[in-house]
């Protein structure tokens, strides 16, 4: 495999790789929303590859290096040596469409040497847990996917996604990886602890948390957050995530922040389902916390990855936008932290998200999660 | 000094391509970061402030529900009404009584708590229960005593407990509490026995009943074969014991059984009396008992029960009789012990009544030959081998009046069964229904043929009254037969009053209304009930012929005759005397005035053809036509 980077801002457009001797197969590009938004960049990319699929979607910040970047657009074009990609997107019409639609897009990429799913999605009107459950519905829980949410920074307005197409809105896509030649190592590690009492859902409509022990949630997240933040919610309800205790699955672990606020009835919406009659319990943490749990991340990812690679290799970083809220310019701790597990031989790239896609450490079938790093390294065995 | 990782990276950012540091830039990285943490320390402050709120409300909430959870637990234990203790398992002081513990113990829990069973006891209890806890710290095993006296407490010393005790142990597995709980089960032990004797008891009586019976026998078999020992068995059914309940009813009757079985209960002490059903009982003698023994025992039991007995106000007279098996010689095994002292008793009854008899190996043979007579009885109406005999009855004065209709049976190897064996056991099995209504026949349609209007006279069974539609098969066959009503004559026993009176007497009545005469039979023995006479005008009284036969031996039989005619004079009642067989004795009956006689004077019981001229009938006639 070979990696060229490139970037641009709007001082001096694209820059970076020459162009290729030989075509890339595949151009995975991040940016902010108002970058990507009129499909310049995408028609931009589109020039100068013609030929490869050309996917991307926007972020709560890109991450190349040990940089974060709001206002660039970063990009890789990937060249494989013996590896096929593929690309298929789907249109979300509505929340209630997220499994059926988890179903389209894994059958479209469904095929017998699968080896590697990486998911973009919509960050705002998927339900993310059914969207996956419906992608394992067809593929099994064998197969490795991973991916994320797109992102809206902090303003939760609208998210984009797009493959071999302008990025718009209501957009699923997915890249599939086929061969025996392909590599797919991944870790997830949040670095958030528990505190405060345990709280019982005692009113949940799907996403929505309407009573936690018998009160209004914002209600809680107001005290906690000091009226001043309170204001800035949802934004600032990500430095409270929600550790979830599911009694019907005592070991899995489930942590879901805050994605809409409805201040007049009080309510918030979460990045998926949050079952009615669970224990719920508020969580947080401090900087060194995060760094060292997306070092675990970068750790897990670089163990798990065989020996044997021939060419270069790619980390993607998806990392919650949660996080970034909380670090602020601390933020850049994280991705050392990832830098000194997985080494200086892996190119990293990534973006900040509404939801990290990965099989937890525990279990091996993929989940959503929120206020996670979660680490992807692609790579091509050695003939 | 080192730089701080963070300032690094800011003037990292602050420094441009040429290496000059933008002061302004860098002035507003580091007041953010200032302003991150700021805002951070304030946010984890403000956290930990809430949480700490809200645990210590969780706190108290939790103690709340502990206090809750505790104040229902010690109630409950207070309330519960079974002693509960509990003893600090390394010296024995009490740590915990509830209210039912105080009562039991007799004294108020301040006195107890906190003290060994030593500073509350008296020296010796306190010596028990202390080795007690002893035992149940040091094994770990619980202790249970069932159904034992109280040992301690001043709250009666009549009550039954059960106590258990068991060890409680820290999470350590170290020894911590002795609990124990003691329950009052004097109740339960006194319902158990009552059931238990209940179960095992005539409720009548009081006596042991047929189950109890059995297994004492079984018992008694068991250890008789081990030790080659020998033992009797009495049989004993109560005489004319149905009569007294038919007569005065089920409450003298049940007292009456009451006082015959306390009776035998005193007399038979030693043995082992049941009352097994109805009015029999057994009686299982004392091992190494010998036939004289079990006899003499049957004797005096004949005559203490012979005695009259005084229920409510009524004097009554019952006997009993009493059939022996003896171990092993009679039955080696319970059914045949007891079917043998029931052969025997049935002989006694047979004999007489009022007496003893051993099992003998004839009776079995007897027993068996019954039941043979009894089957064969069913195929003797339709193999033809019943016939009806006449018995005339006369006038004083010789003049043939009437025959009586008798029922013979006349059995292919047998021959002729007599009537007093075979009727019985047709009464027995409700063949006399049959039986009875085809002598009716028979006897109305000879009797229809005679020439001669003559009476006929037919018995009828108490069972034809009890059973059966007696008045319409007496209409039928009349209307059958076509004969007179006025010429049928039933002869009824006491035995048909006695039982359903009313029932019986609207019978009577309505046969009377048709025509029919109805007779008293066999007057004189029995009860003899005057009343009888009082409730219904009969047309005719038979005399038994017992009286008859002793006219000339006894001077009180013919006391009894005179009287007999007197009052059925003084009634209007001609007068039957049956069993006339001497010129003496047709003679004392014409000087005390009797209407009618019957018996060998006149004519015995034979086949009508017999009497072919005393009916009207020319025996040519009869021959030929």
């Amino acid at each position: 495999m070979h990696i060229q980077y490139l970037h641009w801002n709007a001082a001096h457009g694209w820059r970076g790789a020459n162009a290729p001797r030989e075509p890339a197969q595949l151009v995975l590009y991040f940016g902010n929303r108002e970058g990507l938004a009129g499909g310049a960049r995408y028609r931009e990319l589109r020039d100068r590859y013609p030929d490869s699929h050309v996917i991307g979607c926007s972020t709560g910040g890109q991450i190349h290096g040990d940089d974060i970047s709001d206002d660039e657009v970063v990009a890789v074009a990937l060249r494989f040596a013996r590896t096929r990609v593929r690309v298929v997107n789907e249109v979300i019409e509505s929340r209630e469409g997220s499994r059926a639609c988890g179903v389209r897009l894994a059958r479209q990429a469904s095929a017998a040497d699968l080896a590697g799913l990486f998911v973009l999605s919509d960050g705002l009107s998927v339900n993310g847990g059914e969207l996956l459950a419906g992608i394992t519905e067809v593929l099994g829980s064998d197969l490795h996917v991973t991916g994320g949410l797109a992102g809206d920074g902090t303003q939760f307005e609208q998210t984009l996604v797009g493959a071999d197409g302008e990025p718009a809105p209501n957009r699923v896509a997915a890249i599939g990886f086929y061969g025996e030649a392909f590599r797919f190592a991944h870790g997830c590690a949040g670095g958030w602890d528990v505190f405060g009492p345990r709280r019982k859902v005692t009113k949940s409509e799907g996403p929505v948390v309407i009573e936690l022990d018998g009160e209004p949630p914002l209600d809680l997240y107001t005290r906690y957050l000091g009226d001043e933040e309170a204001a800035a919610m949802p934004g600032s309800g990500l430095a409270f995530p929600l550790r979830i205790h599911d009694e019907a699955e005592p070991h899995r672990q489930i942590v879901r922040s805050v994605f809409a606020v409805d201040r007049d009835a009080g309510t918030l919406t979460f990045a998926a389902d949050i079952p009615q009659g669970c224990t719920a319990q508020l969580m947080r943490a401090n900087f060194d916390s995060l760094a060292a749990g997306a070092g675990e991340a970068g750790r897990q990812a670089r163990s798990a990855l065989a020996d044997g690679i021939e060419g270069d290799k790619l980390a993607i970083l998806v990392s919650c936008t949660g996080r970034r809220r909380v670090m602020g310019q601390r933020t850049q701790d994280e991705l050392d932290a990832v830098a000194a597990e997985l080494g200086d031989d892996v190119v990293r790239i990534g973006f900040y998200s509404y939801g990290e896609i990965a099989p937890p450490s525990a279990s091996g079938r993929c989940e959503l999660h929120n206020q996670t790093m979660t680490v992807t390294v692609i790579a091509e065995a050695a003939a | 000094m080192t730089t701080h990782r963070l300032l690094a990276r800011q003037i990292r950012q602050a420094t441009d391509e040429s290496g000059k540091v933008d002061l302004t830039r860098l002035g507003e990285l580091v007041s953010a970061a200032y302003e991150e943490s700021d805002r951070d320390r304030r946010r984890t402050d403000r956290a930990i402030k809430l949480m700490i709120e809200e645990l210590e409300q969780t706190h108290r909430r939790a103690e709340q529900d502990l206090l809750r959870a505790r104040e229902f637990l010690d109630s409950i234990i207070e309330n519960i009404p079974i002693a509960v203790f509990a003893k600090d398992a390394k010296d024995s002081r009490y740590v915990l009584l509830n209210r039912a513990g105080e009562e039991y113990y007799g004294m108020p829990r301040e006195e107890m708590l906190g003290k060994t069973p030593e500073q509350i006891f008296p020296k010796e209890i306190a010596r028990v229960v202390s080795e007690q806890d002893r035992r149940v710290v040091d094994s770990g095993t619980p202790m249970f005593q069932e159904g034992h006296l109280l040992e301690v407490g001043v709250n009666g010393h009549d009550r039954l407990v059960n106590s258990r005790k068991l060890l409680v142990c820290d999470s350590n597995g170290a020894p911590q509490y002795v609990v124990g709980v003691i329950e009052d089960v004097t109740e339960r032990i006194t319902n158990e026995a009552r059931i238990s004797h209940l179960a095992h008891h005539d409720a009548l009586t009081d006596l042991p009943n047929r189950s109890a019976f059995n297994a004492a026998l079984d018992e008694r078999l068991e250890r008789a074969q081990e030790a080659s020992t020998s033992f009797a068995v009495l049989s004993l059914d109560l005489d004319r014991f149905k009569e007294v309940n038919d007569v005065f009813g089920h409450p003298v009757g049940d007292m009456l059984l009451r006082a015959a079985a306390d009776r035998l209960a005193a007399e038979a002490d030693g043995t082992f009396v049941a009352r097994i059903g109805g009015d029999e009982f057994m009686i299982l003698m004392p091992e190494q008992a010998r036939r004289e023994e079990a006899l003499t025992l049957g004797e005096r039991l004949v005559e203490v029960i012979g005695k009259e007995l005084e229920v409510d106000d009524y004097l009554s007279q019952v006997g009993v009789s009493v059939g022996i098996a003896v171990y092993p010689d009679d039955g080696v095994d319970a059914a045949t012990l007891l079917a043998n002292a029931d052969s025997a008793l049935y002989r006694a009854k047979r004999e007489g009544r009022g007496r003893v008899c051993f099992f003998e190996s004839e009776m079995d043979q007897e027993l068996r030959d019954r039941r043979l007579l009894q089957h064969d009885l069913r195929h003797a109406l339709e193999q033809n081998q019943l016939l009806v005999y006449f018995q005339p009855q006369a006038r004083m004065d010789g003049e043939v009046i009437g025959f009586e209709a008798l029922l013979r049976w006349k059995h292919p190897t047998r021959g002729f069964v007599p009537p007093d064996r075979f009727i019985p056991l047709a009464e027995e099995n409700g063949l006399i229904i049959q039986i009875g209504e085809w002598v009716l026949r028979e006897a109305c349609r000879e009797a229809a043929s005679w020439p001669r209007p003559l009476q006929v006279a037919v018995n009828l069974s108490p069972i034809q009254f009890q059973a059966g539609d007696l008045e319409r098969s007496i209409h039928q066959i009349l209307l059958e037969t076509g004969l007179a009503p006025t010429r049928l004559e039933v002869e009824i026993t006491e035995g048909v009053l006695i039982g359903d009176f009313t029932r019986a007497l609207n019978l009577l009545r309505r046969l009377k209304a048709l025509g029919i005469r109805i007779a008293m039979d066999d007057f004189g023995t029995g009860y003899s009930s005057l009343s009888y006479l009082q409730s219904f005008p009969f047309d005719k009284i038979k005399i038994d012929r017992s009286f008859i036969s002793n006219l000339e031996a006894t001077p009180q039989s013919a006391e009894i005759v005179r009287a007999v005619l007197s009052l059925a004079h003084a009634l209007n009642i001609p007068v039957v005397a049956e069993g006339v067989e001497t010129e003496a004795q047709r003679a004392f009956l014409e000087q005390e005035a009797c209407e009618e006689m019957q018996g060998y004077l006149v004519g015995r019981p034979d086949l009508i053809e017999r009497y072919l001229d005393l009916i009207g009938v020319a025996v040519v006639r009869r021959l030929y036509a």
